[in-house]
């Protein structure tokens, strides 16, 4: 059975050859076929697969380049960074969003819903771009990712440097603060090299020098596998950091200034100024916000809550809130008269406790009558009357012109954001803005006491003073001292002065000295309050009118009545100062609100003052004493029933 | 003789490849089953084939009795049992399945002159002596193994003088039977496979990520290749299987396309020098063997080269000589040791 048998067996070796080479047929169509199969795959498509390729295995992942150090004027840190994290999703390394999303909630025990929100906000984005869902993660949520990362490929936890900036909200309005650039801001060159997420200054210094402190974010680029692990760094550009950054502010007077207006219960803002070259050494905003909520990512309560109280924390009451100067104006129109030569210094006005002018009479605040007054009387006690003559002399243009030339019309261009201008009223603006077009003349006797049409920022205020204590520079303030590049401190030199005119020097000598008066003698109108033994502080109070005294009664009696605080009715308090008065060092500006007399500022600007004197001469920097009664203000017991009076002291 | 040794040299160094720069477990395991492989091939070797083909109803019962101990006391690993642990090593019975099949085939076949496939009651006869084996694969599951028993029993009919309207009427019938198959004979993962062989980016992260990745890593090879242990397709664990099934893919990335062609050639000039072998065998028989084992190889080398070009759909087989897997090395380079004995006693009486 098994040997072949004779018979056919030739016709079937013929047949079994012909199929063997039907075999061979096949297997060679068979690779002719796999050749142009990879022919096709490797050559005609190799640029899409190459790139395919590269895409599976290698990550560029962010170094972010720590914001610039903040340094006051003697060396102290301000602002610095410290380490965070934040967690971040990869979407193209999810099989799955939503179930990626829900078991990162889940072991962050963070909320699903927000998360689900920021990545549907974020879904334009490249798909390989982290997206960060948690902003600041907590040491329990950096570990329990970092734990479970091999059931997460998808998550990535990031390392942050986070702005810190000092406790208790100290000089927020200077700071300002960081937070996510806006979609708006990105269409801005400033902001073209930016993406999304990026981290930029919105108020403050942070924003004014934010190019200066941002710094360059770097980038690893990693070889990952195929469970986002990373294998290897291919190559590393290293971020640069931002610029250290050395601003005017000097640390120690900065803590006096704002413990000082806390002690005393009130808001309100305050400058503290080097006239001789408009370096800002303190200033301040109150209330304030704390930065650090929004270096942390700020929550949308406490957000809504800043944007929601009425006391607008947000707001930089210094450069954007415009008040009536009051009393302190009355400066103002002792340079305008003597150097337009309606006065000398010796000249004598006589009070009667009240004037006629253009048929109306007006009030002064001492009804008994001052007497005969000369310049530097009437500064020491405030009168009305003779500056109401004065009022009388002079037309407001020619008023105008002096209070620009002392920093009261315009913005006092400060290198801070979103400043206000300080206004004064002229003929031509009367012409421009009014049905009649007319300035009354009348007008200008209540603008001669700071009542009226002039409205002021506070910085304004404290310019117009440095510009009395150096003698007639108007400086532009600023807050940057040096900057530095990586090459040591380099000094950035100041806008340069805005104005100048030289005071004859008797008349200087009679308003430093009546402004010394002021502060310095029995009858003076800040006597004991600012007065610093051996320092010759020269100063003037004012009060800035919240609503006029005719309406005032009625509007308190008002908001009584509807369960609000009277004191939002009161006047604001000003003190404008410099000192020493015969070689200034310190000029600025304490503005209280509602604290109905500005002698009551004026114990916080001796404090600063005393703390810039002390760290000087190398003493112990004082400690403040708040005065006995802590004065109204909002947060302050009502005082029912202030008495109406006439005009500023 | 020379070139599968060659094509072995190619495995060592794919084998190689993919472990990246330090051969892992799977390597050196693969390296112990070399001189297990060419035992294998010397032993099939120095037995006259002919003893053996009259000997092959004796061990094809006793293959398909290992199948059974498989079904019994096989080790389960990934949701099927194929092996039998033999204490110093695990065994796939079902690779070695193949080898007495085809013996018994061309026993059954080539045996007797007067005997051929041109009825179908001989056809049918061919088919019940193949059903238990792919019966038993079939329910190991391994579908792939036990569907690349059907060549050799093709092969084989093929040059024992199938009618060429059978094959014709095999495909009408095929093709009508497809929907039913569809719908009762295929589980869902074999269903998912189908689908997203037909649109892989339907679930690119899922069922489709393994023929995705495939073509990218054959395509990113381009003309000549990453370079040898360049390859980040396979070595990051982009594409599964990378050291199995996907062997030929890596070496098209790393390699490239020339490498691709070196190889092809080598796998077409195996087959060619195989079939010469059958031309030149002595009696039908050996013929007979030769074309069933290459039909095997033939199939199952183009087909996995076919799915590595992400061609045809996934499943689960692996590249003869170059894969991973003692036990398909051990049994191909047997088969080749069938294939060569066949041809060295051509002249033999």
């Amino acid at each position: 059975m098994l040997s072949p048998g004779a018979t056919g067996a030739f016709e079937n070796r013929q047949n079994t050859e012909a199929r063997l080479i039907g075999l061979k047929a096949i297997s060679l169509v068979l690779f002719v076929f796999l050749v142009a199969a990879f022919w096709v795959l490797q050559v005609l498509q190799y640029a899409e697969h190459r790139e395919r390729a590269e895409r599976n295995h290698t990550r560029t992942l962010p170094l972010l380049a720590p914001r610039g150090v903040l340094f006051d004027r003697h060396g102290e840190v301000l602002v610095q960074n410290r380490r965070a994290f934040r967690i971040a999703i990869v979407r193209e390394q999810s099989t799955d969003l939503p179930a990626s999303i829900r078991r990162l909630a889940a072991i962050t025990q963070a909320d699903e819903a927000q998360m689900l929100a920021i990545v549907q906000r974020r879904r334009g984005d490249p798909i390989f771009r982290p997206i960060v869902v948690i902003e600041h993660a907590t040491d329990a949520q950096v570990a329990a990712v970092v734990a479970q990362q091999l059931e997460l490929p998808e998550v990535v936890v990031e390392q942050v440097p986070t702005r810190t900036y000092p406790a208790g909200g100290l000089a927020a309005h200077l700071f300002g603060y960081v937070g996510e650039v806006q979609p708006a801001q990105l269409q801005r060159a400033e902001f073209a090299h930016l993406s999304q997420g990026a981290i930029v200054g919105q108020a403050g210094v942070e924003q004014v020098y934010n190019t200066l402190l941002m710094g360059t974010d770097g980038n690893r680029f990693v070889n990952v596998d195929s469970r986002g692990r990373e294998v290897e760094e291919l190559e590393r550009q290293e971020p640069v950091d931002g610029q250290r950054v050395q601003l005017t502010i000097d640390a120690d007077m900065q803590r006096a200034l704002e413990e000082a207006f806390r002690a005393d219960g009130y808001n309100g803002a305050a400058a503290f100024i080097d006239p001789a070259s408009g370096e800002v050494l303190a200033l301040t905003s109150l209330p304030a916000y704390d930065p650090n909520d929004f270096a942390a990512g700020i929550s949308s309560s406490v957000w809504q809550a800043l944007n929601a109280d009425p006391l607008r924390p947000l707001g930089n009451r210094l450069i954007q809130g415009l008040y009536m100067p009051g009393s302190t104006f009355k400066i103002v129109m002792a340079i305008a008269a003597l150097e337009e030569g309606i006065i000398t210094p010796d000249s004598v006005i006589g009070c009667r406790g009240s004037g006629v002018f253009y048929g109306r009479s007006f009030k002064c605040w001492n009804t008994n009558g001052h007497g005969a007054m000369t310049l530097r009387h009437a500064l020491e006690q405030s009168c009305n009357v003779f500056f109401y003559t004065l009022g009388e002399r002079m037309n407001i243009d020619t008023i105008n012109k002096w209070a620009a030339r002392l920093g009261l019309v315009g913005k006092t261009g400060i290198d801070l954001p979103q400043e206000n201008a300080s206004f004064m009223p002229s003929t031509e603006w009367a012409a421009r803005t009014r049905p009649d077009g007319r300035w009354y003349p009348g007008e200008t006797i209540s603008v001669a006491i700071g009542q009226g049409a002039v409205t002021v920022s506070p910085m304004a205020m404290a310019m117009m003073m440095a510009t009395v204590a150096n003698g007639g520079t108007l400086q532009t303030p600023h807050l940057m001292k040096a900057v530095d590049r990586g090459k040591g401190w380099e000094p950035v030199p100041s806008a340069g002065p805005r104005s100048t005119f030289v005071m004859a020097p008797g008349h200087l000598a009679a308003v430093r000295d009546g402004l010394w008066m002021a502060v310095n003698t029995p009858q003076g109108t800040a006597t004991r309050r600012g007065k610093i033994e051996g320092k010759d502080v020269a100063g003037k109070t004012g009060t800035a009118q919240v609503i006029s005294n005719d309406n005032k009664a009625a509007a308190q009696a008002a908001a009584r009545a509807a369960g609000r605080n009277p004191a939002m009715y009161d006047d604001h308090g000003w003190f404008v100062f410099f000192a020493p008065r015969d070689t200034p060092e310190v000029a600025g500006v304490v503005f209280t609100e509602h604290s109905e007399h500005g002698y009551l500022s004026a114990p916080i600007a001796k404090h600063v003052m005393e703390t810039y004197f002390a760290k000087k001469e190398g003493r112990p920097l004082p400690v403040y004493r708040s005065p006995a009664a802590p004065a109204k203000s909002v947060v302050a017991p009502v005082i029912a029933g202030a008495p109406a009076h006439g005009g500023g002291r | 003789m020379a070139l599968t040794s060659v094509g072995l040299a190619t495995i060592y160094s794919v084998t190689w490849n993919l472990t990246t720069s330090e051969p892992g477990g799977e390597f050196w395991r693969q390296v112990y089953a070399v001189p297990v492989g060419l035992v294998a091939l010397i032993v099939c070797l120095s037995v006259d084939y002919r003893t053996l083909a009259q000997r092959s109803p004796l061990l094809y019962v006793a293959m398909v009795l290992a199948l059974v101990a498989v079904m019994v006391f096989g080790v389960e690993a990934k949701g099927s049992r194929r092996w039998l642990n033999l204490g110093f090593g695990s065994l796939q019975p079902s690779e070695f399945a193949r080898l007495a099949l085809a013996l018994v085939l061309a026993m059954m076949y080539g045996g007797d002159s007067r005997r051929s496939a041109r009825s179908i009651g001989e056809l049918m006869v061919g088919g019940l002596v193949l059903a238990p084996a792919v019966l038993l694969i079939f329910l190991q599951p391994d579908l792939g193994t036990a569907s690349m028993l059907l060549p050799v029993y093709a092969g084989i009919a093929y040059v024992a003088g199938l009618r060429m309207r059978w094959v014709v009427g095999a495909v009408v019938v095929a093709a009508l039977l497809s929907p039913v198959v569809w719908a009762y004979g295929l589980q869902d993962y074999q269903k998912g496979r189908v689908m997203t062989f037909l649109d892989p980016y339907k679930d690119p992260k899922g069922a489709g990520y393994q023929q995705i990745q495939a073509r990218v890593t054959v395509g990113s090879g381009g003309m000549i290749g990453k370079g040898f242990g360049q390859g980040t397709q396979g070595a990051y664990r982009f594409l599964p299987e990378s050291h199995n099934d996907f062997v030929f893919a890596v070496l098209a990335e790393e390699q490239g396309f020339v490498g691709v062609i070196v190889v092809l050639g080598l796998y077409l000039f195996v087959i060619w020098r195989s079939l010469e072998a059958a031309r030149l065998a002595r009696d039908r028989v050996g013929a007979f063997l030769v074309v069933g084992l290459v039909s095997w190889f033939l199939c199952q080398v183009v087909y996995n080269i076919t799915m590595q070009a992400g061609l045809v759909p996934v499943k689960g087989l692996t590249l003869p000589l170059m894969s991973y897997g003692g036990s398909s090395l051990v049994a191909t380079l047997a088969g080749f040791g069938l294939i060569l004995n066949v041809r060295m006693r051509r002249f033999t009486n």
